[in-house]
């Protein structure tokens, strides 16, 4: 058959013109000397390292409460497998600014917000479904036939578990907190609502840079945020490994 | 220790679910206070009165539904194109993905460095231009996921039975992938509709979308019983087109992961 290479014009033409061009403007604004002077101000590291802190909290407890679900539905006839992944990923796919919404509403009564716990803990509440995803697809194509020989052999379940899952689903633990760390890095709307003043990261930042029509910082800000999230993302494909675009 | 697992699950499952339910339930209370005091329809009265969410839900409209339609007709254009062999596919496929994995805010603060340099003002047409861009690579990637189960033979075979290029597909392909490109275009509307982050910086004053004004109601009042009755409407909508784009693509969730 011929080839239909020029249906590769009008998507490339497109993501050129409207991703890699604005990239290209974005760095190079961000390159300004008014820029650089303020990615290298104290203030500005404090605030980065904050960010890391608060997503790299957010991604461990994603990791923590998050294995177990994946390697209880693992462990499910398909129907109930089928159902609860659906239970997991559906809050996702509901708007963003309700859950939270819903979380304060609750969170309100007890008086936990306005501090980087309850800032954790709506990150966590949005992007648990980042997690279970990839660890269930690793954990579900363990061979049942290593944990078997391992028992046989004399391990107890807790050496099992320390020596043979979770070396192997290892995979899977790195694309999930990968796919947690980088949008939870990047933040804007639950950080704002839920940590106010007090806990800003990096999102609410720029938002107040662009406010202000401080364009220099903001770009800079967001071009640091961009090579996190291009060095991340780069490891992903390296732990996932597929050719074509599923 | 499989009870403790299910236990433990049952538990997050709750974690989840709980504070959508309870603000639910509470958006028919008949007092603002966190006590039960009674069955009501008047928050969902005042939310229909109020001509700020009308014009908002107008607004999210005008921006979600010619997305949806140009990045379902680029996304699936994409997702052919990379059924095909050419250099620089690997480039390519990263380049379509990639608006998947960069955090929103990174997409709409560069595309707002575009729209500052040439001077375009903010509108939605510009706010239209960034939801298409990040629509079009999650239709991408649902339709090459239902082209990969189409064997390709069977579009040869009709182009040996003298079908032109375009009739093949017309008759054979594009059937085929229709119910991925329905979900595709379903799920782009979906994004576009819950999106805030890149609405509020590509849209400009005045073109405040439903999730947006629900941002500055939130930041202004903090929990008002009207938020919650927008919020349950909004949920109970994209919960319903979720499963209808499931329903669609006929795809079992998270089948092989992400």
């Amino acid at each position: 058959m011929r080839k239909s290479l020029w249906l590769l014009l009008p998507p490339t033409a497109w993501l050129l013109l409207f991703l890699v061009v604005p990239t290209a403007m974005l760095t190079t604004a961000a390159f300004s000397a008014e820029g650089r002077a303020y990615v290298a101000d104290p203030d500005t590291l404090r605030l980065l390292w904050r960010s890391v802190r608060i997503a790299a909290a957010a991604t461990a407890l994603c990791l923590v409460a998050g294995y177990p679900v994946a390697y209880f539905i693992a462990g499910c006839g398909p129907r109930w497998r089928n159902l609860l992944l659906f239970l997991v990923v559906l809050p996702f796919w509901t708007n963003l600014l309700v859950r939270t919404y819903a979380l304060i509403f609750c969170l309100r009564p007890a008086g936990f917000l306005y501090n980087e716990g309850a800032v954790v803990l709506g990150l966590f509440h949005s992007y648990l479904p980042f997690m279970v995803l990839p660890l269930y697809g690793s954990i579900e194509k363990l061979p049942k036939r290593l944990l078997e020989a391992s028992q046989d052999l004399g391990a107890s379940p807790a050496r099992t578990f320390l020596r043979v899952t979770l070396p192997l689903t290892m995979p899977g633990i790195a694309a999930g907190a990968i796919l947690v760390f980088i949008p939870v890095l990047g933040a804007f709307a639950i950080p704002e609502l839920m940590g106010g003043e007090s806990v800003r990261m990096i999102g609410s930042v720029i938002d107040i840079h662009f406010g202000q029509q401080n364009r220099a910082a903001g770009s800079a800000l967001t071009l640091v945020l961009m090579l996190f999230t291009t060095a991340l993302t780069w490891l992903y494909y390296r732990f996932r490994r597929t050719e074509g675009l599923v | 220790m499989r009870r403790a697992l299910g236990a433990w699950t049952g538990i997050v499952l709750v974690a989840l679910y709980l504070p959508i339910v309870v603000t639910g339930v509470f958006s028919f209370n008949d007092s603002k206070a966190m006590r039960w005091s009674g069955f009501t329809l008047k928050w969902y009265e005042e939310v229909f009165r109020d001509h700020n969410l009308r014009d908002a839900v107008t607004k999210t409209f005008l921006i979600a539904i010619p997305a949806a339609l140009l990045s379902t007709v680029l996304g699936t254009v994409a997702a052919l194109a990379a059924r095909e062999r050419f250099r620089g596919k690997k480039l390519y496929n990263t380049l379509v993905a990639l608006p998947v994995m960069v955090p929103d805010i990174v997409l709409a603060i560069a595309l707002l460095t575009l729209f500052y340099a040439v001077a375009v003002p903010r509108s939605l047409g510009t706010a239209v231009v960034a939801h298409v861009t990040f629509d079009l690579a999650y239709v991408a990637i649902v339709v090459s996921a239902r082209l990969q189960g189409l064997d390709r033979s069977v579009e040869l075979a009709a182009r040996d039975l003298g079908a032109t290029a375009w009739g093949a597909f017309w008759r054979v392909t594009f059937p085929a992938i229709l119910p991925g490109i329905l979900s595709g275009a379903v799920l782009a509307f979906t994004l576009s509709f819950d999106d805030f982050v890149i609405t509020y910086f590509t849209a400009g004053t005045g073109n405040t979308t439903l999730p947006w004004r629900i941002y500055s109601l939130m930041g202004r009042f903090g929990v008002t019983p009207e938020i919650s009755a927008v919020s349950t409407m909004i949920l109970v909508a994209s919960a319903a087109l979720i499963v209808a784009a499931l329903k669609l693509a006929k795809v079992p969730v998270g089948g092989g992961g992400r």
